[in-house]
């Protein structure tokens, strides 16, 4: 049974037609890719799967459940994390505090807690720093943990991201366009981190990406969206082959 | 049916001066996201000078200097202390809101706050704690509309903030500056580039803005002879509620809204004690921001994303 | 040997060794010194009486005696607190580092009992300073409170004044009408004794009040984003203010008076406490730097599970009991309320006190706080010039340092009371 089941979801902007009959079926452990060219609707492919939009039609399952409509906060406890294109730190926190944040919806102790600081909160609170620390450390940026973000060089930024979104125990990862802006040397490294999750956490990856070097080698199957339309599926053979693929996306990158 | 007129009239009065000083919250908020919270003041300043700039016009005038009519003296009166204030409103621009515009808006709005004190405490430094009353221009005239009076003044008030409403709506659609105005209301970021003078846009907009507030501050001393420092205090913060109330950077919104908080004062003070004029028109403006918070012409926030 | 370093820094080397126990011991030192020689002291040196706020308002008063009021600031503030906090540097190093292997509550309260001892010896003085002392600390808890509202979580808030207001009026109605004959209850229900006792609740149910008076402005505020908030709360605060002068059973316009003197010194030092401690503790917890997240980038906030719009109310809620508790806190150390009080006059004054600390900072709301109370205090003599010079400030603070002179610093516990240097000289 999928993990994440998408059937014939649409979306609109006011009038205009974002995404168009989507659907998906994401086995658990897969890594599929999703490409197309720039504006195809792909970033608004995750921020409907995440409850950021509410979809106008259509359906998405996690596990069974029906999850269209629910508060981001709640689809993300659920399982769903992401990463995103344009990085979204929070400029005054430090790279601690951003994993220990994404723990969020697991704290027990409470307003009481929070408020009066008990024996209970001290407990949970190291708890979760330890585990960070173990985050951090498997993404290599342990030591910058006191730092604030803003500081950081962007590769460390990305990795930050990438931890912070490990932090929320997921079982499907979303991952918008993670090299982007990388030179070939993190981007080796990466790709590194990628599969290194994926192993260790049996996650579902979904990922956009716009360099097919990284879409071929890490992806189970791809998805190619253009104009808000799913134009094909299938292995990265086959996409590869595929004349539409390369009339949408290829041949035009040829052009330009 | 009288009675109900009577205060229709008298609202029409009195939320001339809200629509006019709301205007100039409204303009400066919808360029700079902020709220300059010294307008109330400058409505206050501009009443002042309006004073000043009266008797010194009726003394020349009686010195045989400028021999011109009373009514003239009122018509130049209020154009050159509308110039006079615009010029308040550009230094305190200057000195208070241009340092500050890549800092955080609440500490923009946190210098407007201390501005608008200074200006209060200045004055009464300046004038000490007696009242100034407004020169009496022009004779009142008082026409019985079958049971409903009407006075010259009143009538002249509401046409003046109408007219004044309606030139800027026509300078802002049809003028070059009006246009980069609206443009940076639309997008602060792309605007600049495209060889836009930003800072005289932006000081532009708060002399605009300031030249209003104190076209309603001498309709205010026309009205209610009696000036006071602290008279920017109150209107000011009402006006700023009303702006919000229109929309953001709605001409229409703002103005509409002015005169909705005049109409409601009004009228709750018609039908209830008029010391529960504040309690029910607040309730009132806070059931309607629950419902449409966005005001009543004012874009959603964003209307795209949920979050 | 290195060649012996300038006097001057020196100087200032040898004061960053002393630890925080050390300058309170200081303090109390000196307070102590002028409780039983700050009368002759000040007569010999040319002053007429013990000068209120460390002479400056003798100062401004008069010009001519600024010498004098220098000469006694020196005498009894500078060179004892110096002298002690210097010469038991070794001593306070060491015990600080003894304290601090006990459980943190030890070394905190010893460090409070510090204090509040320099405080109450400081107070002792006259009732002027007394009554200062106490509008400071609710000065601390109102900014610090807004801080939770404007910094910690970036939105911004005028209803402050308004939550106080409540605080205020329904802890006064209670000790009233319990404790004082001829209100609402014909006679006093309960002996004056029992006051202390229930005062607690009394403050709490305010606070409660306060933050149920928040939800009014929450529920319909924290649906969208922008800046609404800044317009519904300031709508509240009218509404409070205007329910209040209306409503005849807390004497509308009139105002309350003869509320029971409930509120010492000590009643106020231990709220004040509660509040820096219990907001000190949410802002430093995950669930309270969620309210960063939220200010940071909304967005992110939301992917990350946190739930935004939980976490604005309970913030806001939170903040607007406190500032009800200072209000309650206030009515009865002036022992009188009026609706006046809490209008747009007072939102400028905690706001100027926000911003003038320092946004998302506890030092700051503090530091903030007390500056601008005591200068209010000290520049008095000034009379209206001095509501040219605080704004004039304020106004240099934003334009050099936006966000305030202390901002964006969490408060350790631990790291302000550790020892300064290691038993074997080490720092």
């Amino acid at each position: 049974m999928p993990i994440l089941e998408v059937r014939n979801m649409s979306h609109d902007f006011g009038g205009l037609r974002a995404v168009q009959n989507y659907s998906l079926d994401l086995e658990p452990g897969q890594i599929r890719g999703l490409i197309g060219p720039n504006g195809a609707g792909k970033t608004t492919i995750f921020n409907l799967l995440t409850g950021i939009y509410v979809p106008t039609e259509g359906e998405v399952m996690l596990n069974g459940t029906r999850i269209n409509g629910l508060p981001a906060h709640r689809i993300a406890s659920m399982g769903i994390s992401r990463t995103f294109q344009n990085l979204l730190l929070w400029r005054h926190m430090t790279v601690l505090e951003h994993v220990k944040m994404a723990r969020y919806s697991k704290i027990r102790y409470g307003l009481a807690g929070a408020f009066f600081g008990t024996p209970k909160r001290k407990r949970e609170e190291a708890e979760i720093a330890e585990r960070s620390y173990g985050l951090l450390e498997m993404m290599g940026i342990r030591h910058l943990a006191d730092q604030v973000v803003l500081n950081l060089p962007y590769g460390a930024q990305r990795r930050v991201e990438m931890a912070r979104a490990l932090a929320t125990e997921p079982r499907i990862l979303l991952l918008d366009e993670p090299t982007a802006g990388m030179n070939p040397e993190e981007l080796v490294q990466i790709m590194e981190i990628v599969r290194k999750v994926h192993k260790d956490f049996g996650l579902a990856i979904l990922l956009i990406e716009h360099r097919l070097k990284v879409v071929m080698e890490l992806c189970h199957k791809i998805q190619t969206v253009n104009f808000g339309e799913l134009i094909a599926e299938g292995t990265p053979e086959e996409i590869q082959n595929d004349p539409k693929v390369i009339d949408a996306y290829l041949g035009k990158e040829n052009v330009g | 049916m009288a009675i109900f007129l009577q205060n229709l009239v008298n609202s029409l009065q009195w939320g001339s001066f809200y629509a006019l000083i709301a205007l100039g919250y409204s303009m400066v908020y919808s360029i700079l996201m902020l709220f300059n919270f010294a307008h109330g003041d400058i409505f206050m300043v501009g009443g002042y000078i309006g004073v000043g700039v009266s008797f010194g016009l009726l003394a020349l005038s009686s010195s045989g200097i400028l021999a011109i009519p009373n009514w003239l003296i009122l018509v130049l009166t209020i154009l050159f202390s509308m110039f006079l204030t615009s010029f308040v409103g550009m230094i305190v621009e200057r000195v208070g809101y241009r340092p500050l515009r890549n800092a955080p808006r609440a500490s923009a709005a946190i210098t407007g706050l201390m501005i608008g004190i200074i200006l209060e405490t200045g004055n009464l430094i300046l004038l000490g704690a007696r009242r100034v009353s407004f020169p009496s221009l022009i004779e009142t005239a008082t026409y019985d509309l079958g049971g409903v009076f009407v006075t010259n003044k009143k009538i002249m008030i509401v046409a003046v903030s109408l007219l004044l409403t309606l030139a800027l709506h026509q300078f802002i659609r049809r003028t070059k500056w009006g246009m980069a105005m609206r443009a940076m209301a639309f997008d602060f970021v792309a605007v600049p580039l495209m060889g836009v003078p930003v800072n005289k846009v932006i000081a532009l907009t708060f002399g605009i803005g300031s030249a209003l507030a104190a076209a309603a501050g001498i309709l205010f001393g026309i009205a209610y002879p009696v000036l006071d420092p602290y008279m920017g205090v109150l209107f000011g913060w009402k006006a700023f509620v009303a702006a919000i109330l229109g929309g953001r950077g709605s001409i229409l919104g703002a103005t509409l809204a002015g005169f909705l908080l005049g109409f409601t004062e009004i009228f709750v003070a018609m039908i209830f004690p008029s010391t529960l004029r504040d309690l029910i028109a607040y309730s009132i403006i806070l059931l309607i921001l629950t419902f449409r918070p966005h005001g009543f012409f004012g874009e959603p926030y964003s209307a795209r994303l949920r979050l | 040997m290195p060649p012996p370093a300038p006097i001057s820094r020196t100087f200032r080397a040898r004061c960053s060794r002393v630890p925080l126990l050390g300058w309170l011991s200081g303090a109390l030192a000196a307070v102590v010194l002028e409780r039983f020689v700050g009368t002759p002291l000040a007569l010999a040196v040319g002053l007429p009486k013990i000068p209120a706020l460390f002479g400056i308002d003798i100062m401004l008063k008069k010009p001519l005696l600024i010498p004098n009021a220098v000469l006694y600031t020196v005498l009894i503030y500078l060179l004892p607190i110096a002298a002690v906090a210097l010469s038991t540097a070794f001593l306070t190093n060491r015990l600080a580092g003894g304290l601090m292997k006990l459980p943190v509550a030890v070394p905190v309260a010893v460090h409070l009992g510090l204090l509040y001892a320099a405080l109450h010896f400081w107070a002792d003085v006259s009732d002027y300073r007394s009554l200062v002392l106490k509008l400071t600390m609710i000065a601390i808890m109102l900014t610090l409170s807004l801080n939770v509202i404007n910094g910690y979580m970036g939105e911004f808030s005028c209803s402050h004044p308004g939550f106080m207001a409540l605080g205020a009026y329904c802890a006064s109605v209670v000790t009233v009408g319990l404790f004082v004959d001829g209100n609402y209850f014909g006679i006093a229900l309960l002996p004056g004794e029992t006051g202390p006792f229930l005062f607690p609740i009394d403050l709490v149910a305010g606070g409660l009040l306060a933050a149920f008076g928040a939800l009014f402005v929450a529920i319909p505020s924290f649906r969208t984003r922008g800046d609404y908030l800044a317009i519904i709360s300031l709508a509240f605060l009218f509404i409070v203010k205007s329910l209040i002068e209306n409503f005849e059973f807390v004497r509308g316009p009139r105002g309350m008076s003869g509320q029971p003197d409930l509120a010492g010194l000590p009643t106020v030092f231990s709220w004040a406490v509660l509040c820096v401690w219990s907001i000190n503790n949410f802002v430093r917890s995950t669930v309270g730097k969620a309210m960063n997240a939220v200010r940071d980038n909304e967005m992110a906030a939301e992917a990350m599970t946190v739930d935004t719009r939980r976490t604005k109310i309970v913030a806001f809620l939170f903040a607007a009991f406190w500032a009800g508790v200072a209000g309650g806190l206030f009515a009865h150390v002036l022992r009188y309320v009026n609706p006046g009080t809490f209008g747009i006059q007072n939102l400028a004054e905690v706001l100027a006190m926000v911003y003038f600390g320092g946004l998302n900072s506890v030092y700051g709301s503090i530091v903030g706080a007390v500056s601008i109370s005591l200068l209010g205090e000290a520049l008095r003599p000034l009379e209206i010039f001095k509501w040219i010079i605080i704004p004039l400030l304020l106004i240099l603070v934003m334009i050099y340092r936006p966000t305030g002179l202390i901002a964006f610093k969490d408060l350790e516990v631990a790291t302000l009371l550790r020892p300064k240097q290691g038993p074997d000289g080490e720092r």
